[in-house]
């Protein structure tokens, strides 16, 4: 097995902080650490080049140093990339980080990585990457890179990678589905019955906080604003013209209503599979509510009624999906001049 | 109140006539099923097959999965509020086919907008593998219901055919010493003698809200749940007819069989006959249209669980799509606000596979999750000589080679406890 490794100028034996403008040097066989990973890796390991970069150059030159370990890997037949393991250096772990998601991607061969929590790289690399948690003491490197070679020798040989705690890297955040022994009802009870007896748990899902979003500020004078109405509950011109799907929508629609005071179910259907959608079939206005809307706009308590309602459909949709739903439709709301948007759910 | 399960265990089904049962194979006359199912003028005709564990053969889309059961002589109805009088279920003795199920075929894919193929039932390879249906010996039911009939009065015949077959090959048990019989523990809040176990109780959500049922819709002993608020339910009413699915049974997906051997209360009986926990009783709840109706649910399960079963710890689980997920946490929320601990079972809504989508609430005294996979599996299935489906249309969509996602194979996905799949966090 041939494996190439990523260093930098302090790891590499070229020198600290001093040197850490040096550009990049490609050598043939293992250096420190190197050394260890491959007795680490077992009997047939062996470090067939090693990248070793100054910290600054790396993060500074990062596209020529990405093209030219890409460029001598394409040459090298190496089975496995490795960088690091980098502890706490920021500029190490952003290189390292960068490194290992170019090889993985452009190369497809596995890559490992090893960092402390505290370096940016792992925020920066940690749903693309396996990221050994390294701790932040060199003292530990040999048990560090004995981690690296662990899971290396998994991905080489494409068996089954265990939990982050098992395996010690850092939570990608990705889910992966698994047969395991106990049904869902006995690890229900189980767990209830461990907390209970307050003993030790480990939830199967941990909770996902998201930064609150900020208030805007209130519509100065709604007699004079133009409101626009946003739906989620999937109401779309009869024939569906966007394709909206009725799960996981991947797309949103703009429909006009200017010289509309009604909606009537004969010109629209719902695209929504996650909601009863006859009463709204029945009459629209019950989600998108334009007749109320022009009501409110003839007795001037708002100004204008946007003459575009948007629509897409809420129903099982991932956040990575909603985001880009959000910031598209955002736009078109910058773009219309609305003062103010009225969202309905369902 | 006390089950007892008079078990038969079945190696083999076959056609036949008289219907009878022989030592663990049973024999079933096709002219009266036939005629059991001809009864409601929904149908036109009807036709059956018979499938068996590892063969390879693949059928579907599946409306219903059903235990063949049926109440000893004297102690009940079968299915009561559905087939009979809405007495009491759990009380005396149930002949149960284990091994054996009804399965009912559809005309119509459940949900176009969730799988075209609807939920199949595959019975050799790796689907088989991750489905405990795929152990059964199979009576399936391929009916042809009259045109013109709305699709809820075609899904209201499919459930009571299903039903009425079960309780009739059932029948043919009822004159057979069972080669098992078991008695479940007295289970109740005001028992004695175990002082000093944990006090566990389970609340379950038996619909969704989401959909308005409808009128005639059999869930609750026969009682649409419209309006209702939740109930005490003893655990053998679960496992003994007195909750059936909704008709629109991919929403929140279970099936019959799942209630007759529901897998929570199995396990909490379990441990009740250990002596590890003293397991004080049920809610049935629904999941709620709007927050009114979620607040009366959520509040009422609570104080059920707090002043009726006077529980110190309960198991919660969910029925239906993304809202009810609110329920369930809101409910276990004030259950931990009463200091009653909790735990809480959810189904997988990641569809891209992250752990931030996984989950749709955020609430810090719910800590202790169970979570269900299989959005992120999916399977290459061969062509199969043996297809069975009730249309042309699914019997070509059905013959394979085709992709299907996990959820799409009955019994390999389920939000309440009967499934092995689980989504890991990597």
């Amino acid at each position: 097995m041939r494996i190439a490794h990523y260093l930098n100028q302090f790891f590499g034996g070229i020198g600290a902080e001093e040197y850490a403008g040096n550009s990049l040097e490609i050598r043939d066989g293992a250096i420190g650490p190197g050394r260890l990973l491959e007795s680490a890796l077992g009997n047939d390991a062996h470090v067939a080049v090693t990248f070793v970069c100054g910290d600054n150059y790396a993060v500074e030159h990062e596209d020529e140093l990405t093209a030219a370990v890409l460029a001598k890997l394409r040459s090298a037949n190496v089975d496995l990339f490795v960088a690091g393991p980098c502890f706490d250096a920021g500029r190490y772990g952003a290189a390292a980080g960068a490194l290992c998601r170019a090889v993985q991607q452009q190369l497809k061969i596995p890559v490992v990585t090893a960092m402390s929590e505290e370096n940016p790289g792992v925020d920066l690399y940690r749903d693309a990457l396996y990221i050994i948690d390294s701790g932040t003491s060199i003292a530990k490197l040999r048990e560090v890179i004995f981690k690296m070679a662990a899971l290396s020798n998994k991905l080489l040989a494409d068996s089954p990678i265990g939990s982050p705690h098992e395996e010690g890297y850092f939570r990608r955040g990705w889910l992966r589905d698994q047969l395991v022994e106990q049904k869902a009802a006995i690890r229900l009870v189980d767990m209830l019955l461990a907390k209970m007896n307050g003993k030790p748990f480990e939830s199967e899902m941990p909770a996902t906080a998201f930064a609150p979003v900020p208030l805007p500020a209130a519509v100065q004078d709604l007699s004079k604003a133009k409101v626009m109405l946003i739906t989620d509950g999937g109401l779309v011109p009869k024939g569906n013209p966007d394709r909206i799907e009725g799960t996981a929508a991947t797309r949103w629609g703009s429909y006009s209503i200017a010289e509309r005071d009604d909606l009537h179910g004969e010109e629209y259907e719902v695209s929504h599979g996650g909601y009863d959608t006859r009463f709204v079939q029945e009459d629209p206005n019950r989600l998108v509510p334009v007749d109320a809307m022009r009501e409110m706009e003839r007795r001037g308590v708002i100004g204008k009624l946007h003459d575009e309602f948007l629509s897409t459909c809420g129903r099982s949709n991932p956040l990575s999906n909603t985001r880009r739903l959000g910031r598209e439709m955002a736009a078109k709301v910058k773009q219309s001049g609305v003062d103010a948007v009225i969202l309905t759910s369902t | 109140m006390q089950l007892t399960l008079a078990n038969h265990p079945i190696t083999d089904l076959q056609f036949g006539a008289p219907a009878h049962l022989n030592g663990t194979v049973l024999t079933i006359d096709k002219n009266i099923v036939r005629r059991v199912i001809l009864e409601d003028q929904a149908f036109a005709a009807v036709e059956f097959e018979l499938v068996h564990p590892g063969e390879p053969c693949r059928a579907g889309p599946i409306f219903d999965v059903i235990e063949p059961r049926a109440k000893a002589e004297g102690c009940g109805v079968d299915f009561p509020g559905i087939l009979g009088a809405a007495s009491t279920a759990g009380l005396g003795t149930t002949h149960v086919l284990s091994g054996a199920a009804v399965s009912v075929l559809a005309e119509i894919s459940p949900d176009l907008t969730r799988s075209a193929t609807g939920r199949i039932l595959e019975m050799s390879g790796a689907p088989a593998r991750a489905s405990d249906y795929a152990n059964l010996h199979h009576l399936l039911i391929i009916p042809r219901t009259q045109s013109g009939l709305s699709r809820q009065a075609i899904e209201k015949a499919y459930r009571l055919a299903g039903l009425r077959v079960a309780v009739a090959l059932a029948q043919t048990a009822r004159d057979h010493t069972p080669e098992s019989v078991t008695h479940f523990d007295v289970v109740g809040p005001g028992e004695t003698g175990r002082e000093g176990l944990p006090r566990v109780a389970y609340v379950g959500q038996i619909f969704s809200r989401q959909r308005k049922p409808e009128v005639d819709e059999p869930i609750l002993y026969g009682a649409n749940t419209d309006g209702m608020l939740p109930v005490v339910l003893h655990p053998d009413e679960w496992l003994d007819g007195a909750i059936v699915p909704s008709l629109h049974s991919w929403f929140g997906g279970t099936e019959t069989y799942f209630y007759q051997n529901h897998p929570v209360i199995l396990d909490l009986y379990r441990r009740h006959h250990a002596r590890e926990i003293n397991f004080v009783g049920t809610i049935a709840t629904i999941a709620g249209a709007d927050n009114f109706d979620r607040e009366r649910h959520c509040q009422a399960a609570a104080n059920l669980v707090k002043w009726n079963l006077r529980a110190e710890g309960a198991v919660l689980s969910k029925y239906g799509g993304g809202l009810p997920h609110a329920d369930l946490a809101e409910t276990a929320r004030l259950l931990e606000t009463m200091g009653i601990r909790t735990a809480v079972m959810v189904s997988d809504v990641s569809r891209d596979r992250r752990v931030e989508s996984a989950l749709l609430f955020n609430v810090s005294a719910v800590d202790a999750i169970v979570y269900n996979g299989g959005n992120g599996m999916r399977w290459e299935l061969p062509r199969l000589d043996r297809v069975i489906a009730a249309t042309p249309q699914f019997f070509n969509l059905l013959s394979g080679p085709m992709t299907i996602d996990a959820p799409n194979v009955i019994g390999v996905t389920n939000q309440q406890g009967a499934s092995r799949m689980r989504s890991l966090v990597y």
